[in-house]
């Protein structure tokens, strides 16, 4: 008899937890607490940003020291944080529930592929959470809490600091970009999982400064930049001489006019950030050429200066109170619809949650072209068309007058940003719009693009200087791709349509492809484009001479 | 001459044990799926570090010098630059190579090998600080390159350019 095995002996021999990090047990064990490590993080929320929110606990501190300074009772706070957000949103009690850990996400995050560290595993990093979860609300974990060696194989452990210094360090290793999603079986979206996670961070004060402080620029000023209106329209002023320089075409905006067709509204970045200073110029472009040929009446607002919603990376109060501003702004105009820029993450909130939060938007019409008629259908319920629809459309209905040759020194490959195309589904449009507007586009390897795209690293307010080397590594497999192409076709232009793309990928480019530089689509279509009553154009955009004008 | 013989008929065996010890020096868990023999945009650490491996063997077979050496060893340095290693741990695997070669050389030629492998050491820690200086100076230019810039062009600001306090633009 003595050398039968008990139940609970056996129960406890059975290893299911991941084999690394042999050394403190199993990666459940936090008592070593999460190295924080420099490069890898994004600096606290300012405690001026955080109060200007209304947000708790706002108060200086530092991710490395040991005391976060956060409330007696902080456990509580995360515990009822929890439970409510498990209440409301079905969706994240489901994927607290039925992950199988059937590890088909495993080595699809952009960060895992990078850094190597299991943690960035979707599966694991989700598991972060689920296993608190699984001790404070799980009914079957907590039946088999009660059987020996049963705590173990229900995965569970209890919240303890650093269980919440390791969220906070891996969910701030998260895009939000949901590739891992498209290959989940049970269609979990990890990324939500991230945002509740970000939530719970936030009704601590745990907030990051690349994202608190935007919020709070955009929530004073309207836009991320805390740009105020007349710089807003300095900057926009400024463009219509540089393009003046380029075109001989005074392509002077409309601002706030009441009663426009139209209400045009991109990202802060496409104002302020090079390169994407280049597309805005593209948009003015095209609206002068719109307004020229078809009298298109459009207008930009100082008010409704930024598309990009940093409150979606905060809490969904904290991104409807965002997105309330351009609906706001778009009936205090009058207008029909709303345009919206090249970017990305604006899209996901646009199309995913704006309707439930704001809207529907009925006093706003259901978007139509006013030039071919087209009714964009998808958007009948937001009202807001990205801008790669509409400009798309008019070519295909043979609108515009495009000079190809003029982009001819671009060997173009296209990047699809997350948001746009796992969060609407705008694949072809851009596509068709760099086929009509150069004449050399080679796609990157079809496990890298569309559906399947990688990030680019730096998405969901992870665009800081200070974790830099977290950036670089979670942007290899995009820079993998881009040097693949690069090498085979000579690719030298990396196009998109997402302002945190034209700022990061700039950045990847040069740690990793330097001879690639980043283009807007709509930057390619204002070279393109010819303006009626245009002089002979010599040099592009960006002032450097176009094929064939090159000095001898 | 003997040496370079030798290492080009075991060519195989040293390419796969080295690309296995630089995988290995990943948790566990990592590197089951990073050395997998996979798709290479599905798996870019896999595939990289095995190119490079194959290349800077080959590489060593050849007429070398540090400076091609160098750029031979970039793409494996570059994403351990990144990645969560010391300085140390970041070139370590070069060293790995001297304790395969025990393994698979004539003892007679270990020391000449393991001259050859602390040249292999020399130059990737170059190209590993080089890297390093790289992500600093990203960093340092970043925030001025997206937004100061634009403000500069547009006479926002007026402050002395880059250019003119490195003496570049002269009057």
């Amino acid at each position: 008899m003595s050398n039968d095995i008990k139940s609970d002996e056996l129960l406890n021999k059975i290893d299911f937890s991941p084999k690394y990090d042999k050394g403190s047990g199993n990666w459940m064990d936090t008592t070593k607490s999460v190295q924080i490590r420099p490069g890898m993080y994004c600096y606290a929320a300012k405690a001026e940003s955080v109060e200007m929110l209304g947000l708790p606990n706002a108060r200086p501190w530092n991710p490395l020291e040991e005391d976060w300074k956060l409330p007696d009772n902080w456990q509580e706070i995360i515990f009822n944080g929890l439970k409510e957000r498990l209440e409301k949103f079905r969706t994240f009690k489901v994927f607290m529930d039925i992950c199988v850990r059937c590890g088909a996400c495993a080595d699809k995050c952009h960060f895992f592929l990078g850094t190597g560290d299991p943690k960035n595993m979707p599966v694991l990093r989700a598991e972060l959470l689920r296993s608190v979860y699984r001790n404070d609300f799980s009914t079957a974990a907590k039946i088999l809490s009660k059987i020996p060696g049963g705590k173990k194989l229900a995965g569970a452990r209890p919240m303890t600091m650093s269980v919440l210094k390791e969220w906070w360090y891996y969910f701030f290793q998260c895009t939000e970009c949901r590739r891992c999603s498209v290959f989940c079986p049970y269609g979990i979206d990890t990324a939500e999982i991230t945002m509740m996670a970000r939530e719970i961070f936030n009704l601590l004060g745990l907030n990051i400064d690349w994202i608190a402080t935007p919020v709070s620029n955009c929530y004073q000023t309207g836009n991320h930049l805390g740009i105020q209106p007349h710089a807003f329209k300095d900057m926009l002023e400024f463009f219509v001489e540089d393009i003046e320089d380029v075109t001989g075409v005074n392509c002077t905006p409309q601002f706030q006019k009441k009663g426009a067709d139209i209400l045009f509204i991109t990202p802060s970045g496409d104002v302020f950030a090079d390169p994407g200073t280049y597309t805005c110029q593209g948009y003015l472009i095209l609206f002068q050429y719109l307004k020229e040929k078809y009298g298109l009446d459009i207008t930009w607002s100082t008010y409704a200066s930024e598309g990009g919603n940093f409150g979606s990376f905060t809490s969904h109060e904290t991104m409807k109170r965002l997105n309330a501003k351009m609906y706001a702004e778009a009936r205090r105009l009058g207008v029909k619809w709303i345009l919206g820029g090249e970017c990305g993450h604006m899209w996901r909130v646009i199309n995913q949650y704006m309707d439930t939060m704001n809207g529907p938007a009925d006093f706003l019409e259901v978007p139509k072209s006013p030039i071919t008629g087209t009714i964009f259908e998808n958007a009948a319920s937001t009202k807001m068309v990205h801008i790669t629809e509409f400009t798309a459309d008019l070519i295909k209905h043979g609108k515009l007058e495009l000079d190809k040759s003029r982009n001819a020194n671009r060997i173009m490959t296209f990047h699809d940003s997350c948001n746009t195309s796992r969060g609407m589904g705008l694949l072809d449009e851009p596509r068709y719009i760099i086929e009509n507007v150069c004449d050399n586009f080679y796609e990157m390897p079809p496990n890298t693009i569309r559906e399947q795209t990688f990030c680019c690293g730096s998405g969901s307010g992870l665009n800081a200087g200070e974790n830099m080397e977290l950036r670089m590594a979670g942007a290899l497999p995009r820079a993998n791709a881009v040097k693949y192409v690069h090498e085979k076709f000579g690719v030298n232009t990396l196009g998109t349509i997402c302002a945190i793309d034209r700022a990061a990928l700039t950045t990847l480019c040069e740690y990793w492809v330097p001879d690639v530089e980043v283009y807007g689509i709509h930057e390619l279509v204002g070279n393109a484009l010819i303006l009626p009553g245009e002089k002979e154009r010599d040099e592009d955009l960006r002032f450097e001479p176009l094929p064939g004008k090159e000095e001898k | 001459m003997k040496l370079k013989q030798e290492l080009k008929k075991k060519k195989h065996d040293f390419i796969k044990k080295w690309f296995r010890a630089t995988i290995d020096t990943y948790s566990p868990d990592a590197a089951r799926i990073l050395g997998k023999d996979s798709n290479r945009f599905d798996n870019p650490i896999g595939a990289i570090t095995n190119e490079t491996c194959e290349d800077v063997f080959n590489h060593i077979l050849e007429d070398f010098t540090q400076v091609t050496l160098e750029k031979k060893l970039d793409p494996i340095i570059r994403i351990r630059a990144v990645q969560a290693f010391s300085a140390s741990e970041a070139v370590s695997f070069v060293y790995a190579l001297k304790r395969i070669g025990n393994d698979l050389l004539d003892e007679s030629l270990g020391r000449e090998f393991d001259r050859l492998v602390d040249n292999i050491a020399l130059a990737s820690f170059n190209r590993f600080m080089k890297c390093r200086e790289e992500i600093f100076l990203l960093k340092a230019t970043e925030s001025k390159r997206r937004i100061h810039r634009a403000f500069e062009r547009a006479g926002l600001v007026a402050e002395l350019s880059e250019e003119d306090l490195l003496g570049s633009k002269k009057s």
